[in-house]
This record gives C-alpha cells, structure tokens and sequence, in this order.
C-alpha cells in the first residue's frame, strides 16, 4: 500500500480545527474521512476501513477513551490523540487503552505530519515485524543471538534490562506508558510501580546513551512514559 | 416529679492532678473511681432528706402510739397481753412504713413503755410482776426495731427504683431530643432543661473554639472563680480517660465532667449544685447526660465536616471545570491560528519572503500568547487551593533530561550542561509539575543571558535525603533589590526589558516546590548571572526495589 493514499479518520468536534487538519493532511496527499462524535467514529471506522485515526480527547459524547476501547476490538489501526495539557489523566488512559500516541494542542504542521508518517510507516512497514537486529547510535542489538553491542564493544544488561529495552524496540517511536511497560517486563502485579522503570531506564541510558542525562534514544514523556526514537 | 436523693455512698478519694497541687488552689478534685456499681445502704441521712426531721412527725408518731393504747385499753380484759402487743408491735410497722426510721424507733420505745405502763400488772406503773416480762420488752422491742428497720429499707429500695425509672425515663427522652438537635446550640439547650428539671442544678457548657480555648456555650458570662477555672481547664487537658472532677468554691459545691467523643474531647459540662439535692449523688446520671451530650455534639462535629468536605469538594470541581473550559475556549482558536500560520509558512507558493516571515511571526506569537495563558492557568490552578500533588518516585535527572528535550529550539543557542554525582536517590514528586519547574527556569534562563552562554544545572544530594538543584545562566542576574520579591507573582526580574514575559514563571516555580515541601531561593552569581536554588526533600520512605534474580538470559557480555 502506498503511504500516499493512506486514509486518515479526523475526529474532532471544533469545525475551525477539523478543517485545518484536514487541509494540512489533504495537501500532504492523504484521503480524510472526518466525524465529530464518538458514535459517528466508530461508524466512520467500521465502514471507511481508515489506516490512520487522529482523535481528540474532548467529544461532547463522550470519551475519546471509548473511542479506542471500541475500536481495539477489531482493528490495530493506529491511533494519534490530540490532547491538551489538562487532560494528562486521560491521556494516560487513552494510551493504556492502546492509543498509539499524542501530540499536545497546539500543535505545528511539520509535528503533526511527522506523527502521523512514523505511526503510519510502523504499520506498513513492519519494522517491528521479525527485524533480528536493530541498530541506533552507536549500538547495535542483535535480538537472535541477544547480544547488545556500543561502539562494537560488548554491553552487558541483565535480564530485565534487556527485557525493557526489547519491548521498547518493537514499539519504536510508539509512547509506552507506565503501566504497558511494567506489564510487559515485570508482570500484572507491578503496574503501579513506576520507580522500577526509573531505575532500569536510567541503567539503560547510563550503558547505552552518550549523555545519559539528555537522552536522545530512550526518551522520557513526562507523566506518561517512554519511547523509544531511532 | 422531682426524683428524690439517690441513696448512695460512694468510695471517694481525693485526686489532685499535679497541675493543681502546683498551682495551690483550694479546689478540691473528687475523684469516683470503681466500682462504679452503687452499693445500696439506705441511711438516716436519705430518709431525713426526703423526710426532712420535723417535730410534728414524731408527734404524730407518739400520738399514733397513744391511740393505738387508747383502742386497746378497754381491751385489756378481753384480750391477750401477747395479742395486745401484736396490736403495738402493728403500730410500730404502721408508723415505719408512714413515717419514717427515727419516728419508727422514738415508736418502738415508747409503745414497749406504754406496753409494761398500761398493759402489763400492776397496771400504771412501770412496776413488772414478773421478771419474764422484761424478757417479752426485749424481744418486742428488738422485733419492732428490726421491722422497723426493714419496712424502711423497703421503701428507700422502692423510692430509689422508681427514682431510677424516672431517671432512665427522662434520660431517654434526653438521648431522643439530642438526637434530633441540629445544632451545638440546641443540643446544649436540651441538655440544659434537662439538668436544671432533674436535678435542680445550674448547667455551664464549655467548648473549645478552633484554637483549643474553652469558651463559655452559648456564649455569656460564666462568672468562673479562679479555682474552677483552673479545674476546668485542668479536667479539659487531662489525658485521663475520665477526669471528672467536683470542687467546691464560694459558688458552691460544682461538678465537671469532660464531654469525651470517639475523635476528641468536646468541651466540658459543669454543673453547679443549687438545690438541696447533694449533687455528688447524681453523679452517676450527670455522667450519663456528659456522655449523650458528648455523643450528639461528635455527631454535629461529623456532619459539620462531612458538609465542609462536599462543599470543599464541590468547589473545587466547580473550579476545575471552569478551568478547563476556559483552557478549552482559548486553545481552540489558538491551536487553529498557529496551524493555519504555520501552513502558511510552510507553504511552498506564492508567498514572499516577506510574507513568510510574517507568517512566521504571526505562529511565533500564537505559540507565545499560548504559553503565557498556560501559565496563567498552571498558576489560577495552583492558587485555587489545594495542589493535589501526584507524587511518584523519579529521578530527577529524568525530568531534567525531559524538560531540555521539551523546550528544544528554546534551547538551541544555549547548551544545558547537567552535572551530578551518579545513583542519586530517587525523590517522590509530581513529575509533570516539577518538569514545569524546570522548563520555566530553563527558560528564563534561555531568554535573559545572551547567545552561546551555557546554562548549567547541578544536582547534589543533602543529609536528609533529600535533593539540592541549582540552576545557573551567564546572563545579567536578577536585579539586586528585587531578588528578595522575585517568586512573588507578576514580578518580573528586569521588567526594563523588552524580552516577553510578565513574571508567572518564578512564581508557579515557588507553587510547585511549597507543595513540595521544599524550598526555592534566588541569587547572582560571582561571576554574572542568576542562580536559583531549590532544595527539596526526599518525600519519605523510597520504595523497595527487589533484586533482580541472577539470570543468564540477559545480553552477552
């Protein structure tokens, strides 16, 4: 499938916005589907078979989070949230409900493209799809043999380091938060221990950043939770 | 009915708190402790109170008795000396069970005298024929005695049970009337009838105000003597269970008892004995009206904070939705102004470079009058009270590190050089907040210190655990005289300059770090150039980090 006629469902509920969404996504060459509600979306998503959903977190009928857990159902289309830096809670929710990522109002063009090209090409391209060795930076991981080399020099991580740091490969450029990380790498019983991720992630970045305090691979979002950029 | 003296004695000792032993007063603290059970032993003293000693009741005692010998005069052939003793001994039960104790012994003699003077031979003369008689005085006089004495006791115990019912009776009614009392001041109000109707006492109420004073309730003058005073206040702060005092001053004997809630002790409740009624005997139930008042005030104190705490929590979510909303109306036309600008700037033709940088500055400024009214909300948000703080346990290198990525262009002619020592404790903070923190003060730093001037972050741990951070630029530093007002809000460093802002920054830095519990200070440095300080501390127990298994199946080394 060609990136350039991908579809893209719009939801949003103020018309100044919707439209300008949709003239920045149409001139970039994508087909716009758009809806204002949360049932009409969910409509919109069953019959337009979208590639691509850009969801506000404030529909007057309801919860964009609904939007995702009905969605998630039966689609992995990926799921870009507009939200605004009040709706931090529901953010986390959104996401934890599966939502792939966020941008914050207001939000540039160059930005929202962007988003919306890397949670597209994630989906196309399959990067995360059996690729048995992943290079950034300096390092190169070899996910056959599990080996983690920096500068062609062997690195050791432990078991759950390397556990952390294989989830947030194959979710690359996708935000994972607290809770799906935790889930993932220490169990269902660990979701609320956040201070885990702080020591590991630190352990990660002291062995596998340049400047492990402005970290550039694994990256922090602030009272969300990390993502891993190329 | 007016409920009669109980017939009680208790054990009483005197227990002086050592307070008062030290301030020499003359109060007097009686103290009842257990066994609370009350020992019945009807006494003199009871019946005489109820029966007040008068002369007229052993007149019609005596006079009971010489009627009782008038009857059986013409008698005196007919019957039996034994059955006319019958008859006297019945007179005797008669004027105990009417009369009274003292009346019923003054009887007993008198009518065993009658008996030997007018019954026995030689008639009208105490003279005895037979000494066997003087065996029949005895006895009669021991058996009248003894009935005497137990038809008393009889009736002490029957006055006294139905004294009780009437207590109970009215304490009930008492506990139903407090129970429907909306307020401290009608429950007082109800209690006070109730004390002055029983027991003919003078009822004070005495509450704390919110600074743990006792006030007179309702207020009025309570004309206190400097000894019940001090007991009062004595009784009020004592940590015993049940400092229930009497004392006795030139206002009389007074008994105080604590009114002791589940929570806290709500005040005190002091009465004042103004009848005849001994009030040490009404004790028991003055301590029973103590612990009702004590439960209805607990009660009104429960609802009065349950109605506070919904209106604290209605208020607060009226707040926030007003908040939101206006967040909501304002970012709307912003979000729409700075995409339409910056498609605008992006837009490949037909645009002159003049018009492109128009475009661009008409984004600029869209982005900048978002952020101001950001600010303004952070700060509206943070001033509206409480601060719900969700803390977490970070590492504040992590939110350093995602406060330089947040700002990015910002930051571009500035390099941030963070420096700390490496595993620093994890500290519990409101990561989302703090990060505000430091991209305000990275920002201030960015905008007043030139290009290329490095800003430099340094992280130290204190002794108690907690964190020192100081961020440092190379630029003017704060003006001398206003480094002391510079977290104030709206206050602006160097408010000459035409660089933007109008001093929310600092102050939403000193919101954040108070609801901390930290502390944030400002200064220039040696060199040139401003330095804010903030301390703050560790937030408690950090967490237990279990140790990781030792497991072969990390990356090869």
């Amino acid at each position: 499938m060609n990136a350039h006629q991908a579809r893209i469902l719009v939801i949003e509920d103020e018309l100044q916005i919707r439209h300008f969404i949709r003239q920045t996504l149409e001139k970039a060459a994508y087909q716009v589907l758009e809806a204002s509600t949360v049932q009409q979306a969910v409509g919109e998503a069953a019959s337009g078979k979208p590639d691509l959903a850009i969801l506000d977190l404030g529909l007057p009928d309801g919860d964009g989070v609904d939007f995702v857990r009905a969605v998630r159902d039966w689609s992995r289309m990926p799921v870009l949230i507009l939200s605004a830096r009040s709706d931090e809670n529901d953010k986390i929710t959104a996401l934890d409900a599966g939502a792939d990522d966020y941008l914050t109002k207001p939000f540039s063009v160059g930005e929202l493209l962007a988003r919306v090209r890397a949670l597209l090409r994630r989906t196309e391209g399959g990067t995360d799809a059996g690729a048995a060795e992943v290079h950034f930076g300096d390092v190169d991981v070899d996910l056959a043999h599990r080996t983690v080399l920096r500068g062609g020099e062997p690195v050791h991580l432990t078991a759950r380091e390397y556990r952390l740091l294989v989830v947030l490969l194959a979710n690359a450029g996708k935000v994972m938060t607290h809770r799906q990380l935790l889930r993932e790498v220490w169990g269902p019983a660990y979701v609320d221990s956040t201070h885990y991720l702080r020591i590991y992630v630190g352990h990660l970045r002291q062995k596998l950043e340049a400047d492990p305090t402005q970290p550039v691979h694994l990256r922090t979002e602030i009272g969300v939770g990390y993502r891993f950029q190329a | 009915m007016r409920p009669t003296a109980l017939p009680v004695v208790y054990p009483v000792f005197i227990c002086a708190p050592a307070e008062l032993t030290q301030r020499r007063t003359h109060a007097r603290c009686l103290r009842c402790p257990v066994p609370r059970a009350r020992i019945d032993e009807p006494n003199m003293r009871n019946d005489s109170r109820k029966h007040p000693p008068s002369i007229s009741s052993h007149v019609l005692a005596l006079a009971a008795c010489g009627l009782a010998v008038a009857i059986c005069l013409p008698l005196r052939d007919v019957l039996d000396l034994t059955n006319i003793a019958m008859l006297l001994l019945l007179t005797v039960v008669f004027i105990a069970a009417r009369l009274g104790r003292s009346e019923a012994v003054v009887a007993s003699f008198v009518s065993v005298a009658l008996f030997d003077f007018f019954f026995v031979p030689p008639h009208l003369s105490f003279m005895v024929s037979d000494v066997q008689y003087l065996v029949t005085f005895a006895v009669m006089l021991t058996v009248s005695l003894f009935i005497s004495h137990l038809t008393t006791s009889l009736q002490a115990s029957a006055r006294e049970a139905s004294d009780r019912e009437a207590h109970s009776v009215a304490l009930y009614a008492l506990a139903r009337s407090l129970a429907g009392a909306i307020s401290p001041e009608q429950a007082v109000q109800h209690v006070a009838t109730f004390v002055r109707e029983q027991t003919d006492g003078q009822p004070l109420f005495f509450l704390p105000d919110a600074d743990g004073q006792l006030h007179r309730f309702p207020p009025g003058t309570s004309a206190l003597g400097l000894d019940e005073s001090l007991v009062l206040d004595a009784v009020f702060r004592s940590q015993a269970s049940d400092p229930s005092c009497s004392t006795s001053g030139p206002n009389g004997p007074t008994l105080l008892f604590p009114l002791n809630g589940a929570t806290r002790r709500h005040g005190v409740l002091l009465v004042r004995d103004c009848g005849r009624d001994g009030l040490d005997l009404l004790r028991p139930m003055l301590e029973a009206v103590a612990s009702v008042t004590a439960i209805a005030l607990e009660r009104l104190h429960l609802v009065d904070l349950a109605q506070a705490s919904r209106m604290e929590t209605e208020a607060e979510r009226l707040r926030s939705s007003i908040l939101s909303s206006i967040s909501h109306d304002i970012r709307t036309p912003l979000t729409v102004l700075f995409g339409l600008a910056d498609t605008l700037a992006l837009a490949d033709a037909p645009l002159s470079g003049e018009q492109r940088d128009i475009a661009r500055a008409i984004r600029d400024q869209a982005g900048r009058l978002h952020e101001m009214v950001e600010k303004l909300l952070d700060m509206a948000r943070l001033q509206a009270g409480q601060v719900r703080l969700r803390k977490e346990w970070q590492a504040i290198d992590e939110v350093i590190g995602a406060s330089i990525q947040l700002l990015g262009e910002a930051l571009r002619e500035h390099p941030v050089k963070v420096s700390m020592p490496p595993d620093l404790p994890l500290v519990a903070m409101d990561a989302v907040l703090m990060e505000r923190v430091f991209c305000n003060l990275l920002e201030n730093a960015a905008k007043y210190s030139p290009a290329g001037a490095p800003v430099t972050i340094d992280v130290a741990t204190d002794d108690a655990g907690g964190l020192v951070i100081e961020v440092c630029d190379r630029g003017e530093g704060f003006p001398a005289d206003s480094l002391a007002r510079i977290f104030e809000l709206f206050e602006r460093g160097a408010p000459q300059l035409p660089t933007p802002g109008f001093g929310l920054g600092l102050a939403i830095c000193r919101a954040v770090i108070d609801a901390h519990g930290g502390q944030v200070s400002a200064s220039n440095r040696p060199g040139g150039g401003a330095c804010v300080r903030i301390a703050l501390p560790c937030g408690g127990e950090p967490p237990d980090i279990e140790p990781e298994p030792a497991d072969p199946a990390g990356a090869a080394s």
